[in-house]
């Protein structure tokens, strides 16, 4: 068993040309932004310009009055990674580990809530669970006649709650992922030895899980100081603020305020560094968890007596984040007016015709955002490969800094980079602004560490002399990537495409300041919808959004059956 | 440290060899007619064996006989259909009486293909963590954890992570792990099988050596013959989930009982006849192609195969050829060598004789040619009929 990965010295190599290219493309468009970003943040002069016309620390001293929005955003952060991964922990445990029945089924169930989309969990649970009109509490209020609500949904457990359920997916991936990765034979020694089965999991399973489960808590760590959707629609009405929803008010208000912003989503990469560097630390020299490559598939555990009640957890899951939420906004879907009933004689479908045919705006955010998720998809699956390749397979100096600017983008709060990418578009002299492409870019560069670990994956897999075969036997580098290499890679070169549709065509964060009148997209679009009213047509756009992602998640499964590797 | 270095021979641990005094005639592990699964498809159909205390036992086969199955089962981690498992007079497993004990309390050790050298500790971590779960004293536990690593070799890395550890050097961790809080039994699962094949000899003459210092019964399992061979007082040879043969490695090695532990163990040269003479327990003939070859003498027939001839197998190191002709009495005939190969401290050479082509093993120090013409000579007692396969 190989516990380390070899790394050759490529200390006196010199760097090679594409290294060379593709450091300084991804330098110039991560950098730059992030460049006039900080700018921003110090501008003390006029608040319109785009380059300071007087430098400062004013901002910062200003934001130390919004203290709440820092704190805020920590407090949903922490709280909702942690119960995030914890929950993920257990559903991967159980659905991996443990006899429970339906595993195949229930494996599947469990990630979709994911690709769906915080935006589409938001809305569906403020339906749900709103104090005023939320069904639960309508119905609660119906069944006991009292005028309480049960749950509210609009509070600082109600959003740590909803993020939670819908990010766990990603961690449960991971950590799934890692689960798969460990030697069964290290559990079994130690319960042949004498450990009892509490004994092997302190002792044994939970140390060497550790480096997947922090890593899968930093991941949901970040993604939630950057959630926009969901404290924007459950928090804004009790005006609870965090970073991202008081940037976008900076920005709506009139005048916007981009400096503030800017310094708020300064201090926000900050938190997210300081979180990055805390779990390098705390991970060196653990990294043999990940390693390896081989798979297992260790033996499940009966848990006898309790197996009926972890089904029950799993289930329960499924229930909260994926049935109740789809079955609500189906319903809401199918409504005349925002007041839902339950009858189904005074459902319409007319808002269907609505969205999809008579209403431009939104007919046009579905066209433009299938187009924007075959453009993600595409280019982004094309960049990611280059990399990929360039990474493992070529020689010479400056790959591991590439490879780790590539992933640089997974730190950033993605609504951050977007204002940022903003300003930089606004800069250029070429007109971006508000066209379909700003958005395309926007999505390739915060969606390519997602893209370049998809394709890595792949790519590791891919024995080299599969290759040096081909090229043994005379054929030239095209000839050996057009007969060899990209026919081995394209299950997993169209799993990593289909990955980027479904998360560019969900997208809101990245795209609610690039995307304008002129380039309509879905997520900005359902999210305006939202804040104009319109119960009934919110929910049916939503549900055709989660009709495209459903059509692709099918697609991935059925060509990558272990599913979506994040 | 070198893997040449002689680690410490010289000087066995005290209080290494056990508290319990071995008794070779009592069984300590007692498999009664054990069934089990390996996903979902039956892997073990019906095995009964018995380890007596303090032996080398090993279970030996082709991959998917069963033989991991089986010592998985008495490990704990499989659960079989059907049987029972007695270890040091205790039940731990019985379908019918519906006892399962699990793996933890079956006072057991194993070591695995894999070495399951937990990456997360250091090597003391690792040897400790057993005796820690027996109670070991914390003032004794360095001691003893030294005194281990001193008889593989390895004390000298006590301190070192797991992970710097090479293949060979976490197969002397992991064997030094099973040993150290002196288990009723230890169980290896393959375990050189990982090793390069040089390491691999080094690490079996090592692991003999170790079996001999702490007379603790051993359940091995391989597929490598030779391992078993060398390492076992008696073995266990299994096909497709049923035992072939048990016995003591010279007496399946000298009286296979089927094609296949004829085949498997050792090479061997399966000549097809009709029996002309048979007195049970006296006499033996069977007719090969015209040659009358006198086999071992035996109660009674095996079984034939499907065109009603019988099987005898001739081990290649056993025929003798020799270039003096004088002498020649029963079972020696005029050969004729086709063949030769030099294979370095082998040579192999295919004869033809009267009853077909042999394949024979000779030495270099006696070096016949091709188109030579020789006497050749088959020992009675070397010819010995076993039972077609189905």
């Amino acid at each position: 068993m190989i516990f380390r990965r070899v790394r050759g010295s490529a200390a006196r190599e010199r760097i090679s040309l594409p290294v060379l290219v593709l450091l300084a493309a991804l330098v110039l468009i991560i950098g730059y932004p992030l460049l006039l970003l900080a700018a921003m943040a110090l501008n003390v002069g006029d608040a319109q310009a785009l380059l300071p016309t007087h430098w400062g620390l004013a901002n910062f001293v200003r934001l130390l009055g919004h203290l709440e929005w820092i704190r805020n955003t920590l407090l949903v952060a922490l709280a909702g990674s942690t119960f995030g991964t914890a929950l993920a922990l257990l559903l991967a445990w159980i659905i991996y580990r443990t006899t429970i029945p339906g595993r195949r089924v229930l494996e599947l169930l469990v990630t979709i809530p994911y690709p769906m989309g915080p935006l589409v969990g938001a809305l569906a649970w403020s339906e749900l669970a709103s104090p005023h009109g939320g069904l639960i509490n309508v119905l609660f209020d119906a069944l006991t006649g009292s005028h309480a609500s049960l749950v509210n949904i609009y509070s600082v457990p109600g959003i740590v709650f909803v993020m939670a359920i819908f990010e766990a997916p990603v961690a449960f991936l991971m950590i799934g992922a890692a689960m798969g990765q460990m030697d069964p034979s290290l559990e079994e020694c130690s319960a042949v030895m004498g450990a009892g089965r509490l004994m092997t999991a302190l002792r044994i399973t939970i140390p060497l899980m550790l480096p997947a489960i922090l890593s899968a808590w930093l991941f949901l760590f970040i993604s939630m100081m950057g959630a926009f959707a969901i404290p924007t629609i459950l928090g804004t009405n009790s005006r609870f603020y965090v970073a991202t929803t008081a940037i976008y008010t900076l920005f709506q208000g009139y005048p916007p305020q981009y400096p503030l912003a800017a310094a708020v989503g300064f201090v926000l990469i900050a938190f997210a560094a300081i979180a990055v560097w805390l779990y390098t630390r705390a991970l060196r020299g653990r990294s043999y968890a990940v390693v390896g490559g081989r798979t297992y598939r260790p033996r499940p555990i009966d848990m006898k007596g309790l197996t009926p009640f972890l089904f029950a957890v799993v289930c329960a899951y499924v229930v909260v984040a994926l049935a109740l939420p789809l079955g609500i906004l189906l319903v809401a879907s199918l409504q005349r007016n925002s007041n839902i009933t339950l009858s189904a004689a005074s459902w319409t479908l007319h808002n269907y015709r609505y969205v999809l045919f008579d209403f431009p705006t939104t007919r046009q955010a579905i066209v433009n955002s299938l187009l924007l998720g075959i453009g993600t998809g595409t280019v982004g699956t094309a960049l990611a490969t280059i990399l990929a390749w360039v990474i493992y397979r070529s020689r010479g100096a400056g790959r591991g800094v590439l490879e780790q600017l590539t992933m640089v983008p997974q730190s950033l709060p993605r609504l951050i980079f977007a204002a940022a990418l903003l300003w930089m578009m606004l800069a250029l002299p070429l007109k971006l602004y508000g066209t379909l492409f700003a958005v395309l870019i926007a999505y390739i560069i915060v969606f390519l560490p997602l893209a370049y670990r998809s394709i890595t994956g792949v790519v590791v897999q891919l024995d080299r002399s599969l290759e040096e075969a081909g090229r043994v036997h005379g054929a030239g580098w095209l000839s050996v990537m057009r007969s060899i290499t990209v026919p081995l890679l394209s299950p997993g070169l169209l799993a990593a495409w289909v990955l980027l549709f479904m998360v560019s065509v969900r997208e809101v964060s990245a795209s609610i300041f690039l995307a304008g009148p002129g380039a309509q997209v879905l997520g900005p679009a359902i999210f305006n919808f939202w804040d104009s009213g319109g119960l009934p047509q919110v929910s049916a756009l939503v549900i055709v959004q989660t009709a495209i992602i459903l059509v692709a998640l099918i697609v991935i499964r059925s060509v990558h059956k272990k599913g979506v590797a994040i | 440290m070198s893997l040449l270095d002689d680690p410490g021979v010289s000087s066995p641990a005290p209080g290494a060899c056990g508290d319990r005094k071995p008794a070779r005639d009592r069984a300590f592990i007692r498999v009664t007619g054990l069934e089990a699964c390996y996903h979902g498809k039956p892997a073990v159909r019906g095995v009964s064996f018995e380890a007596y205390e303090g032996e080398q036992l090993s279970l030996l086969g082709p991959s998917g006989c069963g033989k991991t199955t089986t010592l998985r089962c008495i490990a704990g981690l499989e659960t079989p259909t059907a049987g029972e498992i007695v270890i040091d007079e205790q039940v731990v497993f019985s379908a019918e009486q519906n006892i399962d004990v699990p793996s933890e309390r079956r006072s057991l050790s194993m070591v695995f293909q894999s070495y399951a050298i937990w990456p997360h500790m250091t090597v003391f971590e690792n040897v400790a963590y057993a005796l820690r779960l027996h109670k070991e004293r914390a003032g004794a536990l360095r001691t003893r954890v030294t005194e281990v690593l001193r008889m593989v070799g390895m004390e000298a890395l006590i301190d070192q992570p797991a992970t710097n550890l090479s293949g060979g050097q976490q197969q002397r961790v992991a064997l030094a792990r099973s040993y150290a809080f002196l288990p009723k039994a230890i169980l290896l699962d393959e375990p050189l099988s990982n090793l390069d094949a040089r390491l691999r000899v080094r690490m079996r003459e090592e692991l003999k050596r170790i079996q001999r210092q702490f007379r603790v019964t051993n359940l091995y399992v391989t597929h490598d013959q030779e391992e078993a061979m060398a390492l076992s007082d008696r073995i266990i040879v299994m096909r497709e989930g049923v035992i072939a043969q048990v016995g003591k490695p010279l007496d399946i090695y000298d009286a296979p009982r089927s094609r296949f532990v004829a085949d498997f163990i050792g090479a061997a040269n399966i000549l097809c006849g009709r029996v002309t003479e048979h007195r049970p327990g006296e006499a033996l003939v069977v007719d090969v192609n015209g040659a009358k070859l006198v086999c071992a003498p035996r109660a009674e027939l095996p079984r034939p195969n499907a065109e009603g001839e019988y099987l005898v197998a001739v081990r290649t190191v056993y025929p003798e050829l020799r270039r003096n002709f004088e002498g020649a009495g029963v079972n020696c005939w005029p050969a004729f060598v086709k063949e030769r190969l030099l294979l370095g401290d082998i040579v192999n050479y295919m004869v033809e004789w009267p009853g077909g082509m042999l394949r024979i093993h000779g030495f270099p120090n006696v070096l016949f040619s091709e188109g030579e013409r020789l006497l050749l000579h088959i020992s009675p007692e070397r010819a010995v009929l076993v039972d077609a396969d189905d």
